[in-house]
């Protein structure tokens, strides 16, 4: 063996550095292989990554509670300006309501009158309208031969279906807008972060008011009925209805926008696969869409908090512990995932953990999965290359999201 | 007389969302691996049972009838 160029020493600690933000694969991987269960003494918490122990977790909601606004009392991280610490206060409240944080039992009550909105079945009614929202975007941006795919695209498409499901006019859609980038925020390391975040917040609770009134009057089939038809048979407060209106918009918008930016990203620098999807686009797209997910996630991770003492992998999780699961982490776990660190759109199966598993499995699944579909597809049905218009992405300083900051790229035109 | 039903979960698909359990309790429970099982497929009404396939978040329940084979759900697949 020749010598080798010594690794510099990593710091196993350090989930929020440049490095980890650029590629949090490589690092990662570094705490599967010493230990699955690792525990961040910097932070005070445990960070999983091995496939199984994720996977176990989930499943075993009456000891990993998700309630995280209610149970932590640690900071915000990064640090926020001492004076925003009473907004923190705010978005706890606003967080703190939402289906997502909720534990058995109000979480089945509450899941189970939303759920039935959001089926496979019912998901693949609105193919169409996704289809035709995907055409009329590209339409305008294909000829201007560059686009800035996160702001101009992948930003634009979830709102107009978000819109549509709340059934609100069509010229609402640039303040439903405006209200989504605020509440991106929720994700951001900016130190004044919480003042967009919780003016996007009130704003979504204001805009959303008087449809919940108009809609327990007269019901339709959107989105906000539904909500408000619960508040009728108490399963959930007025509070309740507007915050979870608030995550429809939040956790439509930042994820589908992320599918579309990584997934695209990860086509790109694999021309020989973006071919593969060229070649057959309808009959790829759905594979293609759930390698995407696999490969480079919306979401990196989520938390927890141990509702009591339990053993996971051979470690003790004291009751109150905090909890990172990396989903980004067990979708290329060797033992699961011959060859992980390989992009094949052809992969199956492919049970990667992207939309989480048990009892929280993530409610828009089937949507994001459509979206995935009709954008990747359409994409490779339209556009023979695309290039790349930077040196180098970049993304937000994020330890739940994998948010690039813009993806540039220019193509050739009229040689479709 | 109710016709007998063939309930299967696909367990390459099932994530343990555990809806199912809520809406046919007779029908389906969890086995070590937190994914559902069919413990009786006569424990629940053909209604009840068609629900909790259609509500499957994955899609991981078929249902079909036990004498003839007619497949219930999924349609057309």
């Amino acid at each position: 063996m020749g010598a080798r160029k010594p690794m510099p020493p990593t710091d196993l600690d350090d989930l929020f550095a440049p490095e980890v933000i650029a590629d949090p694969y490589s690092y990662f991987a570094q705490l599967r292989e010493a230990d699955p269960v690792y525990w961040n003494e910097r932070f005070q918490l445990w960070v999983i990554t091995g496939y199984q122990e994720v996977v176990w977790l989930l499943r075993h909601h009456e000891l990993f509670s998700s309630a995280i606004m209610k149970h932590s009392t640690s900071p915000p991280y990064p640090p926020i300006e001492p004076e925003d610490l009473p907004l923190f206060d705010e978005v706890r409240e606003f967080r703190g309501d939402q289906l997502v944080e909720q534990d058995r039992p109000e979480h089945l009550h509450q899941r189970g009158v939303v759920h039935e909105y959001f089926t496979p079945t019912a998901m693949e009614s609105w193919r169409p309208f996704v289809r035709d929202a995907v055409r009329e975007l590209l339409d305008e941006l294909e000829p201007l031969g560059r686009m800035d795919v996160l702001t101009e695209f992948a930003a634009s498409l979830p709102v107009r279906v978000i819109a549509q499901m709340m059934d609100v006019p069509y010229e609402h859609r640039d303040h439903l807008r405006e209200l989504a980038d605020s509440i991106l925020y929720m994700n951001r390391g900016e130190p004044w972060r919480l003042r967009p975040l919780t003016e996007g917040m009130r704003g979504i609770v204001e805009y959303a008011a008087p449809l919940v009134e108009e809609r327990l009057e007269c019901p339709g089939d959107d989105f906000i009925s539904i909500l408000a038809q619960g508040e009728k048979t108490g399963v959930f407060t007025r509070h309740q209805v507007l915050v979870n209106t608030g995550l429809l918009l939040f956790a439509g918008h930042e994820t589908t926008m992320n599918l579309i930016c990584n997934g695209l990203l990860a086509l790109i620098r694999h021309p020989d696969q973006w071919d593969r999807l060229r070649a057959d686009p309808t009959g790829m797209a759905r594979l293609a869409t759930e390698e995407c997910l696999r490969y480079d996630p919306p979401v990196k991770s989520t938390q927890r908090i141990a509702a009591e003492d339990v053993e996971l992998g051979g470690r003790t999780i004291r009751k109150g512990d905090r909890i990172r699961w990396i989903m980004a982490a067990a979708n290329r776990d060797p033992s699961v995932f011959p060859d992980p660190e390989r992009f094949d759109i052809g992969r199956q199966p492919n049970p990667h953990v992207s939309f989480g598993s048990g009892i929280h499995y993530c409610l828009g699944v089937a949507l994001a999965r459509m979206e995935g579909q009709e954008v990747f597809g359409a994409l490779a049905e339209r556009f023979p290359r695309f290039e790349l218009a930077t040196e180098e992405v970049e993304y937000q300083p994020s330890i739940q999201f994998r948010s690039l900051k813009s993806l540039p790229v220019t193509w050739k035109q009229g040689d479709r | 007389m109710t016709r007998r039903l063939d309930v299967i979960v696909d367990h390459s698909r099932c994530v343990g969302n555990a809806m199912c359990l809520a809406t046919a309790p007779g029908v389906f429970a969890h086995n070590s691996d937190r994914q559902s099982e069919v413990v009786d497929p006569a424990g629940d009404t053909e209604e009840k049972i068609l629900e909790a396939a259609v509500n499957c978040p994955t899609g991981a329940i078929r249902v079909e009838v036990a004498e003839s084979g007619e497949r219930l759900f999924p349609h057309g697949g």
